[in-house]
């Protein structure tokens, strides 16, 4: 009987902080089974007041309609009668930035409706080759052996969270753009790592559905139905994600939204170099405080400089991009050239480093900003793991830490682990092998080295300091 | 595995009037094996059929992985690594006969193709992850590890080391040994008409694409200056080139390294190797990037069927051929062109690459 208390007590307690995952599936037939394994369906915006909608609302669904900022504008009084919980805003032909001032206008007029915004940009996430097929047939590029090109969304929703930041970034692909093009659609691996991708970066997708799927799971199919039930299990463990957990990271990239950031800080998660995207109005002395490295892309004045120079000189390392005719104030020291593109300043404890021009080569940029910081620093290392990326989070409120795995490559990997700290306790869950299995870690000068033995799509590692109930009440396979 | 659809979907569009008059379909498929992306393409009247031979030929270069891999512990190589020093070790067939390919191309090379320089890579690999540097004499003691010649192969299948501390790195030979397994696999299969593709650094023709005279191939040109191109018709084509520098300037390693010096080779350009096989193209790329365009000459001399081309990142070009066809934007025939071996010199500055 006491156990059961406080199982409750405990389940109490960890249940708030449990958000539904926000995987959005985008639907387009008139029947709707029940228990897709979401409870969000998103129709067009012409789908307002058509059965469809009211159906899916009358069966549990939280229905959102598509639509772009002016008919959001037009329907949303219509809507909010008509059982739609909100409107998911697609910017068309216009700026993010602009829509974005579009949707805080909506929400201030229909408090009651739910507005987000939609950035539709996003790629199906996959692994890729190296041909390059062209109208007049196969024209492949040679190379020195490439590493395994990794098409993720990681950096979308860095930029989205830094940006947008009033709601969770959501975004959307079309699968005619990746590997998964073509009359069949996507196989059950695509759409699980298009789940585990967003729920692994602590993102919302709105899902397209191929055709072909809908009409099947519309119509009992068997073979559409054991399909779903494969992409259930992702839909399921991604749905009991802790979305409050806070991104562990130690480099900050100040930016602009604009195309030259984009890429480096693509490399930069592709290397699992932990960034934070700061825009220069929201950059404060907190924000700096856990960094050991600070990237600009923007030009660096007034307040901004002084904040940066501050932490710098506190012993941070300062590289700036496209600086040449900047003017800063540490350039009345000496300047050591360290390239024909870069040199480097000594302020106060720290350093700062110029690049002249755009980055050219993201990818030894990525691997030039590993190298800047101090081995000791390294928040989190992978081996093996070529086609995987590592995201690491704090838990609030705790030093406990959570590793979110992804494995592009859709094949069982064998992913060696470090992360920075020492946490004897390590528990191990995916979707494909449920919950939860110890892994021995061994812990060295102040890191945590374990494996992962088998990593499919995607799992979640738990690091813990000392035992406790919340890890022990997670649900069991 | 995962099939993805997306390039026979656009190869289909490509030759879509062909396909229609031939009925046969394109199929598609990669694999992430020997740390890079392995893709096949093939074209045959059965989908069916070319999609067996492909998951066959793409489980060969996973198995050959388990046996060439020096990341995987249980490995037969890294079996072979751990104890054959001073006494003869028994190994698969497979891996004696990569070994002794590659002590062919030592020879053939005088020692510029050496599989003996795995310490001199890992350490100068740990250098560019931030590793600490060692000095010259350390150095000098890991190259003393280093040499082909400790090799001894004692047939049919044993192999013995003669150094304490020698180790194989079959790097810059596996992916091409694996490229021409596959190969004999699609053909066993009954398959005339595929492509193989190791990460973009070892690529084979096999047969041709339906009425097109052979896989056209763009290659590697640092200066994106030239487009040169070629046409592989039952051969293959391997491309290397030293790690780019980084920007900070701050490290001189590179993943190739001159058997000679035990230093990291210093060149930006790329060399691609025209070749009959697989293996011989990969194990020439890395050589005659090391040696090149005037030390290659002889060795390309001696290799029928070869050609080589070196490109700087200026965008400086030599070329050197034994029969195989390097053409450029707008000139793409035949891979045949010449019999004799000639050096072409294109660009302002003809300097020579290497070390």
């Amino acid at each position: 009987m006491f156990a059961i208390r406080k199982l409750i007590l405990v389940l109490c307690l960890v249940l708030p902080s449990v958000a539904w995952g926000k995987v959005f599936l985008r639907w387009t037939q008139d029947v709707i089974p029940k228990d897709l394994g979401v409870n969000a369906l998103v129709f067009p915006c012409a789908s307002k007041g058509h059965s469809v909608v009211q159906k899916a609302a009358s069966e549990g669904y939280r229905v959102y309609l598509e639509c772009s900022a002016q008919e959001a504008q037009t329907i949303a009084d219509a809507a909010a009668k008509s059982g739609v919980m909100g409107i998911i805003v697609t910017p068309g032909d216009s700026e993010l930035s602009q829509v974005n001032l579009a949707v805080r206008r909506l929400k201030a007029a229909h408090p009651k409706l739910m507005f987000l915004l939609l950035n539709p940009n996003a790629i199906p996430p996959q692994m890729k080759g190296t041909l390059v097929i062209n109208k007049d047939g196969v024209l492949h590029v040679t190379s020195p052996t490439a590493q395994p090109w990794l098409d993720t969304n990681l950096a979308l929703v860095k930029l989205e969270r830094a940006f947008r930041p009033g709601q969770a970034p959501l975004y959307s692909f079309n699968w005619s753009t990746g590997a998964a093009a073509g009359t069949q659609g996507p196989d059950v691996s695509d759409y699980a790592l298009a789940v585990a991708e967003a729920g692994a970066f602590r993102a919302d997708l709105v899902l397209s559905v191929h055709e072909s799927l809908q009409r099947g799971l519309a119509n009992n199919d068997g073979q559409a139905e054991t399909t779903w039930k494969e992409i259930k299990t992702y839909l399921r463990f991604y749905s009991r994600t802790q979305r409050d957990d806070i991104p562990d990271v130690n480099v900050a990239v100040i930016t602009d939204e604009d195309s030259a950031s984009f890429e480096p800080i693509n490399l930069l998660a592709r290397h699992n170099i932990g960034t934070r995207v700061l825009r220069p109005s929201r950059v404060n002395r907190i924000s700096l405080e856990k960094m050991d490295v600070i990237i600009g892309f923007s030009s660096l004045g007034g307040h901004l400089l002084q904040m940066v120079s501050d932490s710098v000189a506190a012993g941070k390392t300062l590289v700036i991009v496209n600086a040449e005719g900047k003017a800063y104030p540490w350039h009345s020291s000496e300047a050591r050239k360290i390239s024909d593109d870069s040199v480097s300043y000594v302020l106060g404890e720290g350093r700062v480093i110029e690049l002249k021009s755009p980055i050219s080569d993201p990818e030894t940029f990525a691997r030039d900003i590993r190298g800047l910081i101090d081995n000791g620093n390294i928040q989190i290392s992978l081996w093996n793991a070529l086609t995987t990326i590592g995201v690491l989070y704090r838990e609030p409120g705790s030093e406990n830490k959570v590793v979110e795995l992804v494995n592009y490559a859709a094949d069982p990997l064998e992913v060696q682990i470090r992360v920075r700290g020492e946490f004897p306790l390590i528990r191990y869950e995916s979707p494909e092998r449920g919950c939860c299995e110890a892994i021995s870690p061994v812990i060295r000068d102040g890191f945590t080295e374990f494996s992962v033995p088998s990593l499919t799509i995607s799992g979640r590692v738990h690091l813990q300091k000392t035992k406790s109930a919340h890890l022990n009440t997670l649900p069991r396979a | 595995m995962r099939c993805s659809k997306t390039a026979a979907t656009i190869f289909v569009v490509a030759f879509i009037s062909v396909l229609s008059a031939d009925c046969q379909s394109s199929v598609y498929k990669k694999k992430y094996v020997m740390g890079t992306v392995f893709e096949v393409i093939a074209y045959d009247d059965s989908p069916q059929r070319a999609s067996a031979a492909i998951d066959a030929a793409l489980r060969e270069a996973v198995r050959l992985d388990a046996v060439m891999s020096n990341y995987k512990p249980d490995s037969d190589l890294s079996r072979l690594n751990r104890p054959a020093h001073f006494h003869s070790q028994r190994v698969p067939p497979d891996l004696y006969r990569v070994i002794a390919e590659s002590i062919d191309y030592s020879r053939l090379s005088e020692g510029k193709f050496d599989i003996t320089v795995g310490p001199l890579v890992n350490y100068w690999k740990s250098v560019m992850r931030g590793g600490q540097s060692i000095s010259k004499a350390e150095l000098e003691k890991l190259r003393a590890c280093t040499g082909y010649e400790k090799i001894v192969l004692v047939p049919p299948d044993q192999v013995e080391f003669r150094s304490p501390c020698l180790q194989i790195d079959l790097g810059a030979i596996g992916k091409g040994f694996a490229v021409d397994r596959m190969v004999a696999i699609l053909r066993s299969k009954g398959l005339s008409s595929a492509f193989v593709n190791a990460g973009g650094s070892t690529i084979y023709g096999l047969g041709s694409p339906p009425h097109e005279s052979g896989w056209r191939v763009r290659l590697r040109d640092p200066s994106g200056k030239n487009a040169p191109e070629l046409v592989l018709v039952d051969n293959s084509v391997s491309t290397s080139e030293q790690t780019a520098p980084d920007l900070l300037g701050t490290s001189r390693a590179g993943h190739i390294v001159d058997p000679e010096t035990g230093e990291p080779a210093v060149t930006s350009a790329a060399v691609s190797a025209v070749a009959r096989t697989g293996t011989a193209s990969d194990a020439l790329s890395t050589t005659l990037l090391l040696l090149g365009p005037k030390k290659s000459a002889p060795l390309i001399q001696d290799t029928a069927g070869t050609a080589a081309i070196w490109i700087s990142s200026t965008g400086d070009i030599e070329s050197v051929t034994n029969g195989p066809h390097i053409s450029f934007t707008g000139d793409t025939r035949s891979n045949i062109s010449s019999q004799s071996t000639h050096v072409e010199r294109r660009g302002q500055n003809c300097s020579q690459y290497g070390n």
